[in-house]
C-alpha cells in the first residue's frame, strides 16, 4: 500500500516524514519536493509518476500532503485518506493547519500519523475517536492504568458503532438541524439554464443521552408513496424527486435501500447528516440579465437586472454580484438603486453588494467602463457574471423535513430545532 | 560522521547525547523530541541510538512511541543495538495489561525489519493474533506482512493461524485488516492464500455493513477480484452492495460501483442489468461533481472506460461533463475528452455549443484541444459538419496572432475539406482562413495551408504568388511542409500551367537533391510523370474527390479483450494512466481467467453490429502491439499515407488520415 506520508512546505520542505514501509528512500521525496513542490510545475495533477515511484498529493492553503507508494494502489482511497488525515489534524489544532502548527505540534502528528496508518493500510482515523486515547502531552496515567476503562475504549474503536462512546448524558436533551443548500446553474449567454444543480447537506448537533435510535424523514417522493395514505390527508404534496444521497457512517444503508428509511445511532456533537443531490425542479432564487454593449473602441456599458423570485416575506442576505471587466478598465461609473457598486481592480470586476433583498423584487445596476489604452491587442476573453447570495428559510429542491423520531430507552423527548437556508454554488450566467 | 563535518553540528549533538543521559526526566523527554525533529529534516542521529533507547525504562507511553519511531528508522542500521530493546517489546506484548501498550509494542516490532530479529517475534504474533481485545488483533494480523517481507521462511505457522482466523473472526474491522494483510502477502508470495468460499463470502458482506470505511473499502476492493461462480451467486453479492452507493465516502461509492459493473457481465436477467444501471447511474454522477477535485480527476480518469463498457449509464447526461469557467484546468481536459467520447448522433449540437464557448478561454493548450474536439466531432457525425466548420471559422475571424489554437484550426480546416470539399463555401471559410495563411509557424499547420493553397487555387486569388513565397523558403521547411508543397505545387501547375512553369522548374530543382529520401523520391516521381503525360498527372492529383468518406465514430481507449481486468482494476494508479496494471508494474502477472467476452451495455440503439465488429477486429490487431511497435506502425501508416498522397487519391489518403488521427488521440490520452 501507502509507502510513506511527507508534509511539504511551499518551499519543497519537508515538514513531517513517515515512513510505513521500506522500498522508498528519502532522497526519491526530495526529488519530488525539488521538481515539483518548488518549481510548481504541473503540481496541480493530483498524481505524479517518477521513476516507478506514484506521488499521490493534495494541497491545502501553502502545505502539500503527500503519500508515496510504488504498488498499484487505489488512488481515491489515498487522497480521501490524505483528506480525511488534515481534518483530523485541524480537530487537534483547533481548525488550523498550517506550516506553524504542524512544527508546533509535529511529536502529536507523528503519534497520530503512527495511529492512522499501519504498514501503509488505513486505519482508525476518526478525530473524536483518536482524542479519546491520543491526546498532546500524553494521557492522564490514570486511564493508562484503568484497564476496565482502556477495553471499553478499545472495544468502541473497533466496533460496529465506533463514533459513538457509551454513556453520555444531557441534562437537556436537544437536536439541531441545519439544511443546507448550495445552487449551482450555469446560464448561457442568451438566459438559457445550461445546467442547474441543488448540492444539499444536512448537518445536525446531537445534544442527546444514551443510546439514541433517530428516524430522519423527508419529502422525498419515493418515500412518500411507499408510505400508505392516511384518510383525511391531502395529496398535494407529492414530494420531490432527489438524483442522489449519500450517508454518514452511522447510517444504517441496507435498511434504506430496501425501505428508503434513514435510521441511525447519531455520534455526540456536529456532524454531517447527509448529502444530497437533485437536478429536476430547481426553483432558482434568483434570475440575472446582463446587457453587453461597446459604445465605441475605449467604452463598455454593462447593464445587469436581477430579479429574486421567492415570496415576499422572505429575504436574501449578503448579495455580491461580481461582474467582469477588461484588465485595462480605468474608470467604472455605476448607478443602481439599491446596494453598493465598486470597482475592484483585485478582483477583475465591479462587485455590487446587496445586504438585504426582499423576495419579488427587481434592482438594475448600469455600469459604464472606460478603458485605458494598452499594447495587447487580444480580444477580451468574457468570464461569466456569478453572484453570491443566502436565502434564509427557503430550499431551492423544496425539500422539507417531515420529522424527526428519537427513541432512548429512558424515553426522554428531545427539544428538536430546524434552519433551512440556500446559498449559491456556481451561479454563473455567461456574457 | 563526515556529514556532521563542522564543530558547531557535532556540539549539537554532544548536547543532546547529555541531555539523553541527564537525570531530570523532562529534559530527557525534550531531547528525544529534539532527536526526532532532527531526524525528519534528514540529519543522521543515529549516533545516539545506544542513549535513546536507554530512555525505554521509563513507562510514559508518548514518550514511548517517539522513541520506538526512532528504533524503526535506525533499526536496520544498527541491528546488534536493536537487539537490546527486544526484552522490552517482549514484555510489553506479554506482561502489559493495556491493549493500547500490547498493539504499540506489536506494530513496532514488525517495523524492525532486520531478519535475526524476527525469530523472536514469531511467538509474541501468534499470541497476539490470538489476543482478546480486537484492537490488538486488528494490529497483529497487519504484522504478519511486515515480518513475511523480510523472513518469509519463518512464517508457514503463521499463515495457517491466519487462515483459521479468517474462518472464525467476528469482529469486521479485524476481519477488513486481515484481508487486505493476506492481499498483501499475496502479491509478495504469488500464491492464492485466501480461499474464498460461500460461507466466507457471506462474512465479508457482513463486516461490510459493520467496519469503518477503510475496511470496507478493502472487502469490496477484494471482492471486485473474485469471479461468481454463477448469477445467483453475483446477484446476492451486487444486492449487499447496493446500499454502499448511499456511503459518504466517495471510495466506499466507487469501489461498490466498480463491484457491481464488473458482476453485471454475470447476470441473466437482463431487466435487472437495466435496473442496476438506473441505480448506478446518478451515484457516479455524484461523484463526478465531488467538490474534492483531486477526487473528481480521478473518478474523470475512470470514466472513458466505464463508457466504453457501460455507454448506458451516461444516456442523456453529456451535460455533467460541461466545464466550469473556475475549475482547474487538469479537470477541464478530461472533461472535454469525454465529452468527444460521449457525442452522439444526438446530442452533437448540445456539445458543439458548448464548445464554442471554450474557445474563447484563456489557456492555449485548452483552446487547442478544444478545436481539435470540433474537428472530430465533424468528422464523426456528417449533419455536425457545417456547424463545426462555422464555429471554426468564427474563430479564424478573430485571429491576430500566430498561437498555439491557430495552428490547430489550420490542421482541423484541411481534415474538415478533405472530408467535403465543398464546405470552403460554407460562410466564406476559404477567404478567411487564406487571410490568416501567414500565422502557421508549426510543421504540421504549414503543409495544411500548403494543401489548401493547391487544392483550392482556382478560389484563392494570388494562389500561385503564395505559393512562390513558400517554394522560396523550400530548403528550409520541415520534411512534411516539403513533401506537401510537392504535391501543391504540381496541382498549381495542373491548373496553370503557363504561369508556374518557372515556379515548378524552382520548386524541382530545390527538391531534387534533399537529403531526405522521401522528399527526393516523390521529387523525381512527378518530375518523370510530368515530362511523360501531364494529363495522367491531371487525373492523378487533381481527380475530383469521390463524395464525402465514411467515418467510423472510434473512441475506444482499451481493448475489448483488456475491458474486464481494466475494470477489475477502478481507481488504481494503472487505471489512472489508462493502463494494464502489468504494463506499468513488471512484478504483477495478469490472471487470465475470463474465458468471458466483455459484454457492452448499450442504450438502445440500433447498431450494425457485423461492421462494428469487423472494425473492432481491425482495430485490436493495430493496437495488441505493445507501443512501441505501435508507433513504428503508426510510422509506416503515415508513410503509407504519403504514398497515397502522392497520387493524391482523395478518398484513401482521408481515410487513413482518419486513422492515424485516432491514434494519436490514443497517445494524448496515455
Amino acid at each position: 500500500m501507502i509507502s510513506s506520508i511527507v508534509f511539504i512546505n511551499h518551499k519543497g520542505e519537508i515538514l513531517v516524514y513517515r515512513v510505513y514501509k521500506d522500498d522508498i528512500t528519502r532522497s526519491e521525496t526530495t526529488q519530488f519536493c525539488a521538481k515539483i513542490v518548488a518549481t510548481k510545475e504541473n503540481k496541480e495533477c493530483p498524481i505524479i509518476n517518477i521513476d516507478g515511484t506514484s506521488f499521490i498529493h493534495i494541497t491545502i492553503k501553502d502545505i502539500v500532503v503527500l503519500a508515496t507508494t510504488k504498488v498499484n494502489v487505489n488512488v481515491a482511497m489515498t487522497l480521501q485518506f490524505l483528506y480525511q488525515l488534515v481534518k483530523v489534524c485541524r480537530a487537534y489544532f483547533g481548525g488550523e493547519f498550517d506550516e506553524n502548527c504542524i512544527k508546533k505540534h509535529f511529536v502529536l502528528i507523528y503519534e497520530l500519523l503512527d495511529e492512522v496508518m499501519d504498514y501503509g493500510v488505513p486505519q482508525i482515523a476518526d478525530a473524536d475517536l483518536l482524542k479519546k486515547y491520543i491526546q498532546e502531552g500524553g494521557l492522564k496515567p490514570e486511564l493508562m492504568n484503568d484497564v476496565e476503562k482502556l477495553k471499553q475504549l478499545t472495544s468502541q474503536a473497533t466496533g460496529a458503532t465506533s463514533w459513538r462512546p457509551q454513556n453520555i448524558v444531557y441534562r437537556k436533551n436537544e437536536v439541531y438541524l441545519d439544511v443546507i443548500e448550495s445552487v449551482n446553474v450555469l446560464m448561457s449567454v442568451k438566459g438559457t439554464i445550461l445546467k442547474a444543480d441543488v448540492a444539499g447537506s444536512i448537518q445536525m448537533k446531537c445534544l442527546l443521552s444514551g443510546m439514541p435510535e433517530c428516524k430522519f424523514g423527508m419529502n422525498d417522493k419515493l418515500l412518500m408513496q411507499r408510505e400508505p395514505r392516511k384518510p383525511g390527508q391531502t395529496t398535494t404534496d407529492k414530494g420531490i424527486t432527489i438524483d442522489d444521497l449519500k450517508f454518514h457512517q452511522c447510517v444504517k444503508l441496507p435498511k434504506f435501500d430496501k425501505e428508503r428509511a434513514i435510521t441511525f445511532i447519531p455520534p455526540d456533537g456536529q456532524f454531517e447528516l447527509m448529502t444530497y443531490r437533485i437536478t429536476e425542479n430547481i426553483n432558482l432564487p434568483f434570475k440575472i440579465m446582463p446587457v453587453y454593449n461597446e459604445l465605441g473602441k475605449n467604452k463598455l456599458e454593462i447593464r445587469v437586472k436581477i430579479k429574486s423570485i421567492f415570496e415576499k416575506n422572505l429575504f436574501g442576505t449578503n448579495l455580491a454580484i461580481k461582474i467582469p471587466v477588461p484588465k485595462n478598465t480605468a474608470n467604472v461609473s455605476t448607478n443602481s438603486a439599491i446596494g453598493k457598486a465598486k470597482h475592484e481592480p483585485e478582483q477583475q470586476g465591479v462587485i455590487w453588494r446587496i445586504k438585504k433583498y426582499p423576495g419579488d423584487f427587481e434592482a438594475l445596476l448600469r455600469c459604464e467602463i472606460d478603458l485605458g489604452s494598452t499594447t495587447n491587442q487580444q480580444p477580451w476573453i468574457k468570464p461569466p457574471i456569478s453572484i453570491e447570495f443566502q436565502v434564509p428559510m427557503f430550499t431551492a429542491s423544496g425539500l422539507r423535513v417531515r420529522f424527526l423520531r428519537v427513541y432512548e430507552k429512558s424515553g426522554y423527548k428531545p427539544t428538536k430545532w430546524i434552519r433551512y437556508i440556500t446559498k449559491a454554488g456556481e451561479y454563473l450566467h455567461r456574457l | 560522521m563526515a556529514y556532521f563535518g563542522n564543530n558547531q553540528q557535532r556540539g549539537e549533538l554532544q548536547e543532546l547525547y547529555a541531555d539523553l543521559n541527564d537525570l531530570n526526566f523532562e529534559k530527557k523527554k525534550e531531547a528525544v523530541k529534539k532527536v526526532i525533529a532532527y531526524m525528519t529534516v534528514g540529519k543522521d542521529v543515529s549516533q545516539l541510538f545506544q542513549s535513546v533507547i536507554k530512555c525505554l525504562e521509563f513507562q510514559d507511553i508518548e514518550m514511548k512511541k517517539l522513541i520506538y519511531l526512532y528504533i524503526v528508522n535506525y533499526s536496520r542500521q544498527k541491528p546488534d543495538d536493536a537487539i537490546m530493546v527486544i526484552q522490552n517489546f517482549r514484555k510489553d506484548v506479554r506482561k502489559s495489561e493495556n491493549p493500547l501498550v500490547r498493539a504499540l509494542a506489536i506494530r513496532t516490532f514488525g517495523c524492525l525489519r532486520v531478519p535475526k530479529l524476527n525469530e523472536y517475534l514469531i511467538e509474541p504474533l501468534k499470541d497476539c493474533i490470538s489476543d482478546d481485545d480486537p484492537y490488538v488483533r486488528k494490529t497483529a494480523v497487519l504484522c504478519v506482512p511486515k515480518v513475511f517481507e523480510v523472513s518469509p521462511e519463518l512464517c508457514p505457522p503463521v499463515l495457517d493461524q491466519l487462515q483459521k482466523l479468517l474462518e472464525k473472526e467476528s469482529n469486521a474491522l479485524v476481519l477488513a485488516n486481515l484481508i487486505q494483510s493476506m492481499r498483501e502477502i499475496e502479491v509478495v508470495n504469488g500464491k492464492q492464500l485466501i480461499l474464498m468460499n460461500p460461507k466466507i463470502i457471506q462474512k465479508l458482506l457482513l463486516a461490510v455493513d459493520e467496519c469503518m470505511e477503510w475496511g470496507q473499502i478493502f472487502i469490496l476492493d477484494y471482492l471486485a477480484t473474485y469471479d461468481p461462480a454463477d448469477s445467483k451467486q453475483a446477484e446476492i453479492i451486487i444486492e449487499r452492495t447496493l446500499p454502499r452507493l448511499s456511503h459518504i465516502n466517495p471510495t466506499v461509492t466507487f469501489c461498490a460501483v466498480k463491484l457491481i459493473l464488473k458482476y453485471l457481465d454475470y447476470l441473466d436477467n437482463g431487466d435487472l442489468v437495466k435496473n442496476l444501471c438506473k441505480k448506478i447511474s446518478p451515484s457516479l454522477i455524484s461523484l463526478l461533481s465531488w467538490n474534492q477535485s483531486e477526487i473528481q480527476y480521478t473518478i474523470l480518469r475512470n470514466i472513458s472506460l466505464i463508457l466504453q463498457k457501460f455507454p448506458i449509464l451516461f444516456e442523456n447526461e453529456v451535460k455533467v461533463f460541461f466545464c466550469s469557467f473556475n475549475e482547474p484546468y487538469y479537470i477541464k481536459y478530461e472533461k472535454l475528452d469525454i465529452m468527444v467520447r460521449i457525442c452522439d448522433s444526438k446530442n452533437f449540437t448540445q456539445v458543439l455549443n458548448e464548445l464554442m464557448i471554450y474557445i474563447n478561454e484563456a489557456d492555449p493548450h485548452f483552446v487547442r484541444k478544444t478545436i481539435k474536439s470540433i474537428g472530430k466531432i465533424g468528422m464523426m457525425y456528417d449533419k455536425a459538419l457545417n456547424e463545426a466548420v462555422s464555429i471554426l471559422v468564427e474563430f479564424a475571424k478573430n485571429v491576430q496572432q500566430a498561437t498555439e489554437p491557430v495552428q490547430e484550426l489550420f490542421i482541423q480546416m484541411q481534415i474538415l475539406y478533405r472530408k467535403n470539399r465543398n464546405l470552403y463555401k460554407t460562410n466564406d471559410s476559404l477567404k478567411i482562413l487564406f487571410n490568416i495563411l501567414e500565422y502557421a509557424n508549426e510543421a504540421e499547420a504549414k503543409s495544411a495551408c500548403a494543401w489548401i493553397v493547391g487544392e483550392f487555387a482556382e478560389f484563392i486569388p494570388k494562389s500561385v504568388e503564395k505559393m512562390k513565397e513558400y517554394i522560396d523558403n523550400f530548403l528550409i521547411e520541415d520534411r512534411l511542409v516539403q513533401l506537401q508543397l510537392l504535391t501543391s505545387g504540381v496541382k498549381l501547375y495542373i491548373k496553370y500551367p503557363s504561369l508556374c512553369s518557372a515556379l515548378i522548374q524552382q520548386l524541382i530543382n530545390s527538391a531534387k537533391d534533399s537529403f531526405n529520401p522521401d522528399v527526393r523520391d516523390r521529387t523525381y516521381i512527378y518530375w518523370r510523370l510530368l515530362s511523360t503525360d501531364p494529363e495522367v498527372v491531371k487525373n492523378l492529383v487533381c481527380s475530383a474527390p469521390i463524395g464525402s468518406s465514411q467515418f467510423q465514430k472510434d473512441v475506444r481507449l482499451w481493448e475489448t479483450k483488456d475491458l474486464i481486468i481494466a475494470l477489475e482494476n477502478m481507481g488504481s494508479i494503472s487505471n489512472l494512466f489508462h493502463k494494464l496494471p502489468n504494463q506499468l508494474y513488471k512484478n504483477i502477472k495478469v490472471r487470465n481467467n475470463h474465458q468471458q467476452e466483455a459484454k457492452i451495455y448499450k442504450a438502445d440503439e440500433k447498431q450494425e453490429a457485423p461492421q462494428k465488429d469487423q472494425e473492432i477486429k481491425k482495430n485490436d490487431q493495430n493496437q495488441q502491439q505493445p507501443q512501441q511497435q505501435q508507433q513504428q506502425q503508426q510510422q509506416q501508416q503515415q508513410q503509407q499515407k504519403q504514398d497515397f498522397d502522392l497520387l493524391n487519391f482523395d478518398e484513401p489518403v482521408s481515410n487513413n488520415n482518419n486513422n492515424t488521427n485516432n491514434k494519436m488521440d490514443v497517445y494524448d490520452l496515455i
